[in-house]
Order: C-alpha cells, then structure tokens, then sequence
C-alpha cells in the first residue's frame, strides 16, 4: 500500500470513528441542550431545525430549582451511596473468591466454580421478585443493606477476575511461598498489584451493575428516603409530576456522573489488560 | 514421611485459606441467587389458594404454556435475541476493530462510543421515549427529509424494533471496550509477521484478529446474550409491552404476571423457564466454541 493509500485510509477511519462517536452523543447532547431549555420551547426549533435546535437558546436554569424542589439531589446521593458500597465491598468479596479459584488447590474447586458460573447465568432480575419478597420478611426493604446486599452477589465479576489471575504466572507464586509469604500475603503482594487492569474492569462491572439498577430498586425502596434517581425520574417522567426540561436535566446529571471514575479509569483502557509486567 | 507431611502441610493450608476466601462469596450467592431460585421453583408447583403446601406438579407450566399472551411473549423474545445479538456483537467488533488502530484522538472516540453504557437504561429509555413521540425529534426530521410520521413506539411493527435501537446504542460500547482490550493483547509480532509476508488488512483481521480474539469474543457472546434476556426498564418505561404485546419481552411479562395480574405461581413457572432457556442456550454457545471454557 502506498503512503497515499495509507493516509487515505486513516483519514477514512478518522471519519468514520467521529460518526459513531457522535451518534453516541447524540441523543445525550439533545438531553442535555433540552435541560436548559424553557418547558415551552423543548419541542420547538426542531422542524425546520435552525442553530437554536443545537443551542438552548434562551437559556434558562429554573430546571435546576424544579429538580431541587422535587428531592432529585437526595435520589442523586442516594444512587452514589449505593454504588460506593456495591463497588467497594463487591471487590473485597469478589478478589479473594476469584483469587482462591485461580490459584489454590483445594478439593471441590471445579464444583464451587460451576456453582459461580451457574450464579450468573440465573439472571438477577428474574429471581428479584422472590428475593425481594424474602427481604421483605426479613425487615430489610427501605435500606442501604437491601438495596446494596443482591449486588455483592456478582459471580460475573468473580469469573473475569479469576480469568485474569489464571494468567499470572506460577513461578511468582511458588518464589513468593518460599519466601515466607502467606496464601493472603501472595494475593495482596503480588496479584493485587499486578491485576490494577483487571481490577478496574471487574469495579466497572459493578458500578455500571449498581448505577443501572432498576428493578431491584423499584421493588425494595419504595420510600422516597431511599429513592434512587433512575426510579425518580422514571416517576417524573410517568406521573407528569415535573416538567421536561427537567427530567432532561435529570437525566443528564444522572449520565454524567460516571463519567468521573470513567475518565480517571481510562488509561487502564488504553493499555492492554495483560501487559503490567506478567508477560 | 517428613516430606509427605511438608506437602499435607501444604495443602491444609491451602484448603483453609480458600475456605475464608471462598466463603463469603459463595454465601452471598447461595443466599441471593440460589435461595430466592429455589423458590421460585417451590411456588411454580404449588397453588397457594389450595393451603399450606397445595401442591399441583406442573399445573402452573401447562397453563402458562398454553396462555396465548404468553406464547406471544416467547415468539417476541425468540425475534428479539436472534436480532439484537449479532447486531450488537457484529457492531461491537466492527467498534473495536475501528477504534484499536492509530486514529488521532482515538481515546475521545473510544469514551464517547462507551458513553452511553454507563447511563442506566431506565434514563437512556426515558430520553429515547421523548425523542420518539410524535412531535420528537425523529418525526421532525423524518418530515424535513419529505417523509410521513412514524408511530414508532406506538406501532405495532416498530416499537420492539426502537426497543432494539436503543438497547444496540446503550450496549454496543460496553462490549467493544471489552473487545478492545483482547485486541491489545493480541502479540503485535503476529501481525508484523502477517504483513511481512504480505497479508492484507482483510487477511490478517480473519488469520490472526478473529481467532486470537476467540475467548473475549466467547465472554461476549455469553455475558450479552444474558443480559439482553434480562431487558426490562425499556419496555416497562416506554411501551409496557405493547402496542397488541409485540414488545413483550419475557422479563416484562413475569413482572405483569407477579405484580399487575397477581399471578405468582405463573410468574415462577416462567421464571423458572426464562432460566433454563438462558443455561441451554449459553451451553450451546460453549459447545459451538471449545476450547474457551477451561
């Protein structure tokens, strides 16, 4: 292929990546130019488009005070509570699990593992409604240990997690017991180190599990106290009760939020999941 | 006989190392996955109107088998799968295959297209739904393009193909950040060599991407299908299974079931389908590709 060629060709694929990307921003963008808008004025400027389709123009914030209004930024604190639990506790029972599996001879582990996979195949949200009725009887609907607990419970994260472990090679292990090191000392000495990637990955997993929940919430935290704000602006935008602009404000605050830990977990991305020094 | 009991040593320490570091986990998941099943599968044989243990075999299953709403909801789910799937994978790899080479800004274009996966469904759905009404945005281009207005959401023969939409633009960048990563692990010398010998782009996607890729793409493959099982926020927000149940997708129809039409043991009946459907169908995804499941 000549330099032509090639150029040609990277500019073709330049061009193709900003069309999806923007495909991807789209409906967020026209969510998030809505926000800002007048109630009157959401569904104007759109046939025939014109530079204010793009643009709230004239902008206004009073979606911001209809939100607070409505408790939205209690919803707000209540979803981050949640998934800062269901991250943090997730990996810290899902790293040992995963890390006995890969790496420790004991009997039953192809049994235990089976079971683990089993787990996550039994789709959570189809066995919501009888554990939800088992957490009812056990007085735990309306709390950060009901709405946190199910998601803990995440086989999918212990299967990535052990698939990565497996590749750590053994000779850092056996050099590491000869050393002295407890089976606990090699997890946090040498494999959580060395598994940064993976680690992002699988807390990924249970942020977006935890941020995206829907129906498990909807079934035990029917109490505004404990309202998480997808279910909130699923009710504004049901009941009628708050405007347009406002859920589209909603929405937009409730999508950008990950984009926080999204971006400081990014170079993670970039780099390969296997090459932090295992190869 | 010292060294034997150096290696029992050993191995005692191993066991009781991963009984602390197993046990928490597989409690959780016994207690909230295996449990809430097991009853599930208890009340799909039982009729609570007939007392304490009421037991009616497999009553509840042959009725469900023979509601038509139902058998409706099986035919929507089967269509649903067998499109959404290899349109998201398909695009997920086209995604990741694009967005692993050098392109300036390649990270920017990587975040924008994972974007939408990270907001909940339920947000994505309610944004889409408004877009979609009659006077959204779509119909206002559709017009400006000489077209007439569609229902979308409202017709019988679109809804379950915006719920597809939606649910491809929410998922696709999921999947390709996953992809990606095994694109990356792909030893470069491969493809050096493939170009040395004068492979073309093509060739070397097919020799070397395609099958270096054979156990991300298997997770994938899996872990999708599970998932786009488990779709309901959409049709609960957007369409409640309707126009005429043409996007009744399974998990929709067990909700109703249990909390609209109050039919619990009905509802646990289909669960308990809904489970063996999604374990026969991923058990013959591993089948289809060996060598991924060791």
């Amino acid at each position: 292929m000549s330099t032509a060629q090639q150029r040609a060709l990277r500019s073709l694929n330049l061009v193709i990546a900003i069309i999806c990307a923007v495909s991807a921003l789209a409906p967020l963008y026209w969510a998030a130019v809505g926000g800002f808008r007048h109630e009157s004025d959401i569904f104007r400027y759109m046939d025939p488009p014109s530079w204010r389709t793009f643009v709230p123009s004239p902008a206004t914030l009073d979606n911001l005070a209809i939100l607070r209004e409505a408790g939205f930024f209690d919803n707000l604190v209540h979803s981050m509570i949640v998934t800062v639990l269901s991250v943090g506790l997730g990996l810290v029972v899902s790293v040992p699990a995963a890390f006995a599996l890969a790496v420790l001879r004991f009997r039953g582990r192809n049994f235990w593992f089976v079971l683990i996979v089993f787990t996550f195949l039994v789709p959570f949200d189809s066995i919501a409604i009888p554990l939800a009725s088992m957490f009812r009887t056990l007085n735990l609907q309306d709390s950060y240990t009901g709405l946190v607990l199910p998601g803990l419970a995440n086989g999918l994260v212990v299967f990535q997690l052990r698939q990565f472990f497996q590749g750590i090679p053994t000779e850092l292990i056996e050099a590491a017991r000869l050393d002295g090191l407890g089976w606990w000392g090699v997890l946090g000495r040498i494999f959580i180190p060395l598994s940064k990637p993976a680690l992002v990955s699988a807390g990924m997993l249970l942020f977006v599990f935890s941020w995206q929940s829907y129906l498990w919430p909807l079934l035990i935290a029917p109490s505004p106290e404990y309202t998480l704000a997808p279910i909130a602006i699923a009710q504004f935008n049901g009941d009628h009760t708050v405007a347009y602009g406002a859920i589209f404000l909603a929405a937009t605050i409730t999508a950008m939020i990950p984009l926080v830990p999204m971006l400081a977990a990014q170079r993670f991305f970039t780099t390969s999941l296997a090459t932090s020094g295992i190869k | 006989m010292k060294l034997r009991e150096a290696r029992n040593g050993i191995y005692r320490s191993q066991a009781t190392a991963a009984a602390t570091m197993l046990l928490p986990m597989l409690a959780l998941l016994v207690l909230l996955r295996l449990l809430p099943l097991a009853n599930a599968m208890w009340s799909s044989l039982r009729d609570p109107r007939l007392g304490a243990t009421g037991y009616v075999g497999i009553d509840n299953y042959l009725r469900v088998l023979s509601d038509p709403v139902f058998l409706k909801t099986l035919n929507v789910t089967a269509m649903f799968t067998a499109i959404i799937n290899p349109l998201q994978i398909g695009l997920a790899l086209a995604l990741a295959v694009l967005l692993s080479q050098r392109i300036p800004a390649v990270g920017l274009w990587r975040t924008l297209v994972f974007l939408p996966a990270v907001v909940p469904q339920a947000v994505s759905a309610i944004i889409w739904g408004i877009a979609l009404r009659s006077d959204g945005i779509f119909n206002a281009l559709l017009h400006q393009a000489g077209f007439s207005k569609q229902g979308f959401l409202t017709s019988p023969t679109q809804a379950l193909w915006c719920i597809i939409l939606i649910l491809t633009w929410i998922g696709v960048g999921y999947w390709m950040v996953i992809l990606i990563a095994g694109i990356n692990d792909i030893p470069p010398e491969l493809n050096e060599a493939a170009k040395v010998d004068g492979a073309g782009a093509l060739r070397r996607f097919w020799h070397i991407t395609l099958p270096q890729l054979r156990r991300p793409l298997l997770f994938v493959l899996v872990a999708d299908t599970v998932a786009n099982f488990l779709i309901f926020a959409p049709v609960q927000i957007l369409t409640k299974g309707g126009p005429a149940h043409s996007s009744s997708i399974i998990m929709f129809d067990i909700f109703e079931r249990s909390y609209i039409t109050g039919d619990v043991p009905g509802a646990s009946a289909a669960t308990v389908l809904l489970v063996a459907l999604v374990l026969s169908v991923v058990a013959i995804q591993f089948r289809l590709l060996p060598g991924g499941d060791d």
